[in-house]
């Protein structure tokens, strides 16, 4: 067609320099970042599927096929529609773990270093085929162009070409894990350029040789046989195997995999491609048609493969060259970065493995560059090997098939680990080889070798021995039917590793990872580059460590046992975009193991799990966006509760810490949870573990020192938090904490208020018990000037002294009665004679003109003592009694008894009147403050609730029944904690 | 996951169903764009789906 092999050679260079140079521009940040992360440049990326074959095969494939190659572009479209249900779970998963490859991802996924490796090397086997299709379709072009080079030699240079550009472009940092901004763009200039070439050579034949769409209808209705050949084969029935075929191995495909999820730089550009990529593929596949019936109209006696290269070539040489560059771009793109993909996924997975038995060093970085490099070398040599020995016998679309087919064999296990957690890594295993067995000796033979296959699998897979790639549909549904039938029964006969089904829960699509909080052996970040510095040599080690750290926004002074079991993960996620996830997990495995414990001993890392909803609450809906908006409102109850809240798992480490107790403690959350409370500052650090290790199950005034001021009074409470069955326990505790000092205060003065309402209601029986005596001594004092006898003086004098002596006592129990308590519980521990208090209470009541014809029987045994405060233990029996003899008529008794409870540890205080009851209406509130049944002005409702805040202060209990018997009468219950001389 | 349930159903019936597709787009005839044109229709319905829904893919 007029052009020289030089010339060809020139253009093909200069095109790929143009690429380099745009990916050269990407990479120094020339282009602006949001030009650069545009939905538009990931969705022409994709365009990478359209490989040569697009260009120059599908023509042919149509032109023998008829409509079934639009499976081609419909297959991959499907799968691009259902993005949110299909890729985007992938994506998620590759992004979290950094998985560059289908085989990072099945080895992450079913925790096996030999999936990894087959995987690599069956898709290495299973590409060579479509890679040197690629070659062969760009040698082949040329030699259309120019009709003198021999294909052989010019695909060896084209592979040569091909090999420096593809480190140039992909291979110039040393690990998978740097996204590649310049060969994304590249590739999606690339795709631009296809689509315009294609497009235009299209629009060139249909208006230079019919003149336009209507002549093209004309052309159509005179030569319906054009549009029967199109219809013709859609009846035999083959469309459902192969539409399936192409839907599926899409996304499998090393390139394809490599720019829709390793070099995706926007995830959100998904959403777009779900409906931009379809869109590109249209126009596509529009104009297969198209150059179909411009090849037939124009009599072209070119081979079909390549119509589109003679149809471009009837415009001149300008639409030949537009033809080659469409072809060019189709095939470059595809092999540079479908050799990116396979050289990353052997060297993970083939190379490290075997290189991981010798100590990786400082030269790690270097030493990964150069062997990604010397397996770039090798994967197109080895390419170019299998064009020589297949490519010219066979024409493009069996070579395409081959791989198609392969890569299909795929597709059980990445289902598998989408969408069943019950499969493993035995029926992943067995399934791939056998589904690749079939693969390689019914399509991969016959291919290499013009005999020595075996007829029997032939015949019973019902395909002619002359061209099974022409039935290839029936190969592909066959061997993927068994392989997958092989992966399900295996998967069910055989045992699953708990690591496997750990890392089934985390890819599964809709399921929850629920990870176990197990404790490391390493104690803080340092310890983990300690740890490391073995197999990954000191200046990694501190690398990677540092990376992880920053990546979860930790410092190196971490040392909570959460925040270190993040760190884990995110290393190993690191070195698996390093090394790849077998090498990266062994080494984590090896090197920074959890303490051995059984299952049962660790629990649910509850906070982890928590924060995983929170990153996913959007993707919940119906009953579990329900679910999650009720455990939400429960978790802000607690969080929002006005007493300090802290949770604690089975293993002391704190899991819950509410605002009240950042309030309390000046504490934030972020700083607690994870770690333990042997961790925290003092001085809640020996406060809370005594409290949590201990035996008392509350302690209603704990004292908190304060370093300038009195000490904090704290009221905690501890409870082991029960699993959702009955009696289970997950060894969980939860401690609430109230500041009780203001209350306590508070509590005190009200005490104090009541003593001094006593004492005002005593007044009058103080002035006439003193009144007695005072009138006693007046008249004595009278008499004295009327005795002049000594003796009877002496007398007087004597009964004088007696008089002021009973004047004393009664103002010293008067004094006593109101400064006693204030809410010191010093004197609790003294043994405290019941019968003395209570005959003190009632001799107190007597001072009350209005109690004094009282019936008061004190039972109380004199033996039976109780440890406690004897003043404020006075008071509740002061108020108890006073209580009762409001209730009670002048000549009702009102009993006092004691008698020894639990075996003589308790003492139970009965205190009984028979008065009028316990009206219904106060019985709920009867020790809540203000509760009174007294008329307005005699009762201030604080005497019940403080003889209840008292028995509690001393361990003790109140109860109260009412009525006793004959619908009359009220009995309180006190039991307090007994004293005995050993206690 | 219980919507996603509903689409591989869906997805399973419309490929159960498509030789009914197959034969109305065989029997086009002059019609040779018809399968583009349901296609067509297929990706305008995912980009009203796209433009309705929040993405949430990751």
């Amino acid at each position: 067609m007029g052009f020289s092999l030089s010339q060809v050679f020139l253009i093909a260079l200069g095109y790929l320099l143009f690429l380099f140079m745009v990916a050269w521009i990407t990479d120094r940040g020339w282009l602006p970042a949001r030009l650069v992360r545009h939905p538009a440049v990931y969705v022409f990326s994709l365009g990478v599927y359209a490989s040569a074959w697009a260009v120059y095969g599908s023509i042919g494939y149509a032109y023998q096929y008829g409509y079934n190659f639009l499976a081609y572009f419909l297959g991959i479209s499907g799968v691009f529609m259902l993005a949110p249900m299909v890729l985007s779970p992938i994506l998620r998963l590759t992004t979290t773990h950094q998985l560059g490859s289908l085989a990072d991802l099945l080895a992450f996924r079913y925790r096996s270093r030999l999936v990894g490796a087959m995987t690599a090397l069956m898709m290495l086997i299973g590409m060579l085929p479509l890679l040197s299709q690629q070659i062969k379709a760009v040698a082949e072009s040329i030699q259309l162009l120019t009709t003198e080079a021999e294909p052989t030699g010019v695909a060896f240079w084209f592979c040569v070409l091909v090999t420096l550009f593809a480190i140039l472009f992909g291979a110039r940092h040393a690990t998978a894990r740097e996204k590649h901004e310049g060969l994304v763009v590249a590739i999606a200039m690339e795709s631009v350029i296809k689509l315009i070439a294609f497009a235009s050579v299209t629009l060139l034949g249909l208006f230079g040789v019919f003149g336009g769409p209507a002549e093209l209808g004309a052309w159509l209705e005179a030569n319906p046989e054009a549009l029967t050949r199109l219809y013709q084969p859609l009846q035999d029935g083959t469309w459902h195997s192969i539409i399936l075929a192409f839907f599926v191995s899409a996304v499998v495909m090393p390139h394809m995999f490599h720019m829709a999820f390793t070099e995706n730089l926007n995830p959100r550009a998904l959403m777009t491609a779900s409906w931009a990529v379809p869109l590109w593929l249209l126009v596509m596949a529009l104009c297969i048609p198209v150059l179909l019936w411009v090849a037939a109209a124009a009599e072209l006696v070119a081979p079909p493969d390549y119509y589109f290269l003679a149809v471009g070539s009837l415009s001149g040489p300008k639409g030949a060259l537009l033809a080659f560059i469409a072809g060019l771009a189709g095939a470059s793109g595809m092999l540079i970065v479908a050799t990116l993909a396979l050289s990353a996924m052997t060297l993970n997975h083939l190379v490290l493995p075997v290189r991981q038995s010798r100590p990786l060093d400082e030269s790690l970085y270097r030493w990964l560059l150069w062997a990604r490099r010397l397996l770039i070398c090798a994967i197109l040599a080895l390419v170019y090997l299998f064009y020589t020995a297949t490519g010219e016998r066979h024409s493009l679309t069996e070579l395409a098939v081959l791989s198609f087919v392969a890569t299909l064999q795929f597709v059980p296990g990445l289902i598998g680990t989408l969408f069943w957690p019950g499969a493993n890594r035995n029926g992943l295993f067995s399934g791939l080889v056998v589904g690749f067995t079939l693969w390689a000796l019914t399509l991969l033979l016959p291919i290499l070798t013009s005999g020595g296959y075996p007829s029997w699998l032939f015949e019973l897979l019902d395909i002619s021995r002359r061209s099974p790639a022409a039935q290839w549909h029936h190969v592909a549904m066959a061997s993927v039917i068994c392989n997958s039938l092989v992966f399900v029964l295996v998967s069910l006969f055989t045992r699953t590793s708990q690591a496997e089904r750990n890392a089934a829960d985390t890819c599964a699509v809709g399921s929850l990872r629920r990870p176990l909080r197990w404790e490391l052996e390493a104690t803080s970040a340092d310890d983990f580059i300690a740890h490391l510095t073995e197999p990954l040599g000191p200046v990694t080690a501190a690398r990677e460590v540092d990376m992880a750290l920053r990546d979860l926004h930790l410092t190196r002074a971490e040392t909570r046992p959460y925040a270190l079991r993040r760190l884990r993960d995110q290393v190993e996620t690191n070195l698996s975009g390093l090394l790849g996830p077998s090498v990266a997990h062994q080494i984590v495995d090896d090197h920074l193991p959890y303490k051995p414990q059984s299952e049962q001993e660790s629990s649910e890392d509850i906070q982890f799990i928590e924060t995983r909803l929170e990153l996913y609450r959007h993707r919940l809906s119906g009953l579990a966006a329900e679910l999650d908006s009720l455990r939400r409102f429960h978790r802000q109850t607690l969080l929002e509760l006005p007493m300090g809240v802290i949770s604690l798992g089975a293993d002391g480490e704190i899991i819950g810490w509410n605002l009240a107790m950042e309030q309390l403690t000046g504490i934030g959350a972020e700083r607690t949870i994870g770690a333990r409370l042997t961790t925290l500052p003092r001085p809640w650090n020996p406060l809370l573990h005594n409290f949590a290790n201990g035996d008392l199950s509350r302690d209603p005034q704990a004292e908190l020192p304060e370093p300038d001021g009195p000490p904090r009074l704290l009221s905690l409470h501890k409870s082991q938090v029960l699993g959702a069955l009955p009696g289970e326990r997950t060894g969980g505790l939860v401690i609430v904490i109230e500041d009780v000092t203001d209350l306590h205060a508070l509590e005190a003065r009200v005490a104090h208020n009541e003593r001094l309402a006593s004492i005002g209601r005593l007044a009058a029986g103080v002035a006439h018990e003193i009144g007695n005596p005072v009138t006693a001594i007046a008249c004595l004092a009278q008499n004295l000037d009327h005795e002049p006898d000594a003796d009877d003086v002496r007398q007087a004098a004597t009964q004088i002294v007696e008089q002021t002596r009973r004047i004393s006592r009664i103002v010293e129990s008067l004094i006593t009665f109101s400064h006693s308590g204030g809410g010191n519980l010093e004197g609790i521990q003294g043994p405290i004679s019941l019968h003395d208090t209570v005959a003190e209470a009632i001799g107190l009541l007597r001072l009350d003109p209005g109690r004094r014809s009282q019936a008061f029987a004190n039972h109380c045994n004199p033996d039976h003592r109780v440890r406690g405060d004897s003043q404020r233990l006075l008071q509740v029996f002061v108020n108890l009694l006073a209580n009762a003899t409001d209730a009670s008529p002048d000549d009702a008794p009102i009993t006092v008894r004691s008698r020894l409870v639990d075996e003589g540890q308790s003492v139970e205080i009965e205190v009984e009147d028979r008065g009028h009851g316990i009206p219904t209406s106060l019985r709920d509130t009867l020790f809540e403050p203000f509760a009174t049944s007294k008329p307005a002005g005699r009762g201030t409702g604080l005497g019940l609730a403080l003889v209840y805040s008292i028995i509690e202060d001393h361990f003790g209990s109140l109860r109260v029944e009412s009525p006793v018997a004959d619908q009359r009468g009220t009995r309180f219950i006190i039991t307090l904690p007994g004293f005995s001389d050993d206690t | 996951m219980y919507t996603d349930r509903l689409l591989i159903i869906f997805i399973l019936g419309t490929y159960l169903l498509s030789p009914a597709i197959i034969e109305w787009w065989s029997e086009g005839g002059q019609a040779w764009y018809r399968p583009y044109l349901m296609w067509l229709l297929l990706i305008g319905l995912c980009y009203w789906i796209g433009k309705s829904r929040d993405f949430d893919g990751i």
